[in-house]
């Protein structure tokens, strides 16, 4: 009775999955309001930016970038390196000719 | 349920370099309930034409007709459903599969049925009380002697309850002893009512006394019959 | 479906013949799995959050630029902005980068005015903050960093060379980390003490735009006024974000490429190398009466059961660990050379479309891999399994 097994623990790891995204939508609910609270906090500060990469102007600001940051343009900004890992160029980079506009 | 063919050829590799003419125009009779030796020298085509009796290749002339139904035309799944539902095969190498037990590699062809698994485990208890091997049940099967191996692989093409068996060479690995314990489970499986194909070389066999009938096989033709 | 059921239960026999060789499998399909969703849940959850966020940016964010370089703009712009129509409050920020050579981190140094200090609640510590000198506001990273308590004292060196100290009045609680965890909040005449900031000028200028339908239309209008300046609208930033978190990009593109391609040469290998001793027992099955859609099915199901466990455990897995944990394992490869790096607490956003790209990428080769190569071997003929 393999199959047995296989379907209990199947349907369990998939009730997990499931009690998963509920909890990701309970906690999203129910964080809405700290949500608010960080939106406020960001008009407060004036916040453009996350600050999650302390490294540099282009990696703290990314929104606030401008062409003379390093190496913008490269495609796969390695130089960003990590941050660079998960961050790709700015829209505004992407398209050097749209960017001068 | 009677076996007919009609002036059968086999070709392998037809047109190439490597062609074989391994059966060339067999036609032959076998009768319910008939045990029956497919006897000759290696190479004489004696697999070849157990596997087309069995439905396990297509002739490439000629007919093969079980219970006057001409199986070489059929497609693949009927082929199949044939196989399972008329032929029990004892293959020469035996072909149990390694690393699961005896159980198992006798319910093997009753998985795809639909039975439950209840069903198949009473039947698979059933063939194995007949075959002596209740013992060995939770054995992987590779653990098993010759002479249980063999009585495994019988067992496996028992448990369909089908109504021809053909065993290919079913001495070949077996001592005096064991050939003639697998020769009283014959003639067991004889009594109860089935037909035996039996491809061999061995004497033993086809002296027996629970032959009926020996064909001899020489260059893919029949030689004699007796 | 009784028949689906006993073909699942050989499959699950086979498996259990190379135990150790499928729970191996099994555990480095988990975290391949576990890898590739710690990483998209991550990125996915950090864009979410920025872009739920950032919705409180600024809405026209005004920078001059000299010779294609950010600068100083001149605080007079500020009266001419005023005059747009739809414009609200116009105000001049001071803000800059701090190197801390002893610790070797970076600050944004912030300059506040009272009243957006009004609306700052999230505080530990006295949450007022009047405009008085030598008193500041931290992130609690920056507080980490100096080991320091409210009451505290740090110390910051002016562009003067003179070394300032100031007062933690307050420290941002963790919960505002993403936003506040490297800020080192002053008043504005400190930053531009600090930093010595010529009078007239500030670092930038933030707009506020009472109708979001017209912020373009003033960005616009702001940049006939002063066309050497660059205002930054709040669309613009989250678009930004909305394609700055890119799971695509960059290293963790040469990761992911790199798991993906030696998951690939795995299946592949598996899908050529289909063993003799496999081929065998294919026409076995066939001999003895499977048909080739049963053994289809027999592959479907050895694949289905070892990719659908991984699946899931490498998920979940990978869930537990970006949301619950933090995603320890990630931010540190992550943080690199920030010394300062925000605890990860991130709202656990799950699209439809990231788990069908871990699908796309994990099950579906693995299952085309076992099924596939098994095809031709259950299309021939059975009779081979009659010769040795
Ligand atoms: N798949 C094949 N391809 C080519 N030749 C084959 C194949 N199978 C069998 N043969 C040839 O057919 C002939 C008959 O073989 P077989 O039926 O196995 O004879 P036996 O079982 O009597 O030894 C032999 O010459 C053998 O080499
Ligand atoms: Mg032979």
């Amino acid at each position: 009775m393999k199959y047995k097994v296989f379907i209990g623990i199947f349907i369990v790891e998939l009730l997990l999955l499931i009690g998963i995204l509920l909890f990701s939508y309970i906690s999203i609910n129910t964080r809405i309001d700290e949500m608010k609270y960080l939106r406020q906090l960001c008009q407060g500060l004036t916040a453009t930016d996350l600050a999650i990469w302390t490294e540099a102007r282009y990696t703290r600001h990314p929104s606030q970038t401008d062409i003379f940051s390093a190496f913008q343009d490269c495609p796969s900004c390695l130089e960003h390196f990590p941050a660079g890992s998960v961050l790709s160029p700015p829209p505004h980079f992407r398209r050097p000719l749209e960017a001068v506009k | 349920m009677t076996v007919v063919l009609e002036n059968v050829t086999k070709v392998y590799n037809p047109g190439q370099p490597n062609e074989v003419w391994a059966v060339k125009g067999i036609s032959l009779r076998i009768n319910k309930n008939e045990a029956v030796v497919l006897k000759g020298p290696s190479g004489s085509g004696k697999t070849s034409l157990l596997s087309l009796i069995g439905c396990m290749s297509r002739p490439t002339s000629g007919r093969i007709l079980i219970s006057g139904r001409d199986v070489a035309k059929l497609p693949e799944r009927s082929l199949t459903e044939i196989r399972r539902r008329t032929f029990g095969f004892v293959f020469q190498q035996f072909n149990l599969l390694k690393g699961i037990t005896v159980r198992e590699n006798i319910m093997l062809p009753l998985y795809p049925t639909g039975l439950s698994l209840t069903e198949i485990k009473a039947r698979a208890e059933k063939v194995m009380e007949s075959m002596r091997l209740s013992k060995r049940a939770d054995f992987n099967v590779e653990h098993l002697s010759g002479g249980e191996q063999q009585r495994v692989a019988i067992a496996r093409a028992l448990i369909n309850d089908p109504e021809i068996i053909l065993a290919d060479e079913p001495t070949a690995h077996l001592d005096t002893k064991l050939s003639e314990e697998f020769l009283r489970i014959i003639e067991e499986i004889k009594r109860s009512g089935k037909t035996v194909i039996i491809a061999t070389h061995d004497p033993l066999v086809y002296d027996s006394s629970v032959v009926d009938r020996v064909i001899e096989l020489r260059d893919g033709m029949i030689k004699e019959t007796q | 479906m009784r028949r689906h059921l006993m073909i699942l239960e050989f499959a699950l026999s086979c498996l259990c013949r190379r135990k150790y060789k499928n729970l191996a499998l099994l555990f480095a399909f988990s975290l391949l799995v576990f890898i590739l969703s710690s990483i998209l849940l991550l990125t996915y959850a950090l864009k979410k959050e920025a872009i739920e966020i950032l919705q409180g940016a600024p809405e026209i964010t005004v920078q001059r630029t000299v010779a294609g370089r950010h600068e100083l703009i001149p605080v007079e712009y500020i009266n001419k902005i005023k005059t747009i129509p739809g414009v609200g409050k116009v105000e001049p920020r001071y803000w800059g980068y701090y190197y801390d050579p002893f610790i070797g981190a970076n600050y944004t140094l912030l300059g506040a005015n009272r009243d957006m200090l009004r609306k700052i609640e999230i505080l530990e510590g006295k949450s007022f903050f009047s405009e008085q000198k030598g008193v500041c506001i931290v992130g609690k990273g920056v507080a980490k960093a100096y080991f320091a308590e409210v009451g505290d004292r740090i110390t910051i060196i002016g562009a003067d060379g003179i070394s300032y100290t100031f007062k933690i009045a307050g420290i941002f609680k963790t919960a505002s980390d993403i936003l506040t965890n490297d800020l080192i909040i002053l008043s504005n005449d400190d930053i531009k003490r600090l930093f010595q900031i010529p009078t007239g000028f500030a670092t930038d200028i933030v707009v506020e735009v009472y109708n979001p339908e017209e912020i373009e239309t003033v960005a616009e209008k702001i940049k006939k006024l002063f066309p050497s300046t660059r205002p930054i609208t709040r669309e613009e930033i989250l678009r930004t974000y909305e394609s700055l978190f890119d799971w695509r990009s960059g290293m963790i593109l040469t990761m992911f490429i790199a798991a993906v391609v030696a998951f690939v040469i795995l299946a592949w290998d598996k899908a050529t190398g289909l063993s003799a001793e496999e081929r065998r027992e294919i026409g076995i099955l066939k001999a003895i009466g499977w048909e080739s859609s049963d053994i289809m099915e027999l592959k479907f199901w050895e694949g289905f059961v070892l990719s659908s466990l991984s699946f899931f455990t490498g998920l979940i897995g990978g869930y537990m660990h970006v949301f619950f944990f933090g995603a320890p394992l990630l931010s540190t490869a992550l943080k690199g050379w920030s010394v300062v790096f925000p605890t990860l607490k991130l709202t656990p956003y799950v699209s439809a479309y990231q788990i069908l790209v871990l699908l796309f990428l994990t099950v579906v080769p693995y299952m085309a891999s076992t099924i596939v190569p098994s095809w031709k071997a259950a299309m021939t003929e059975p009779d081979q399994v009659m010769r040795g």
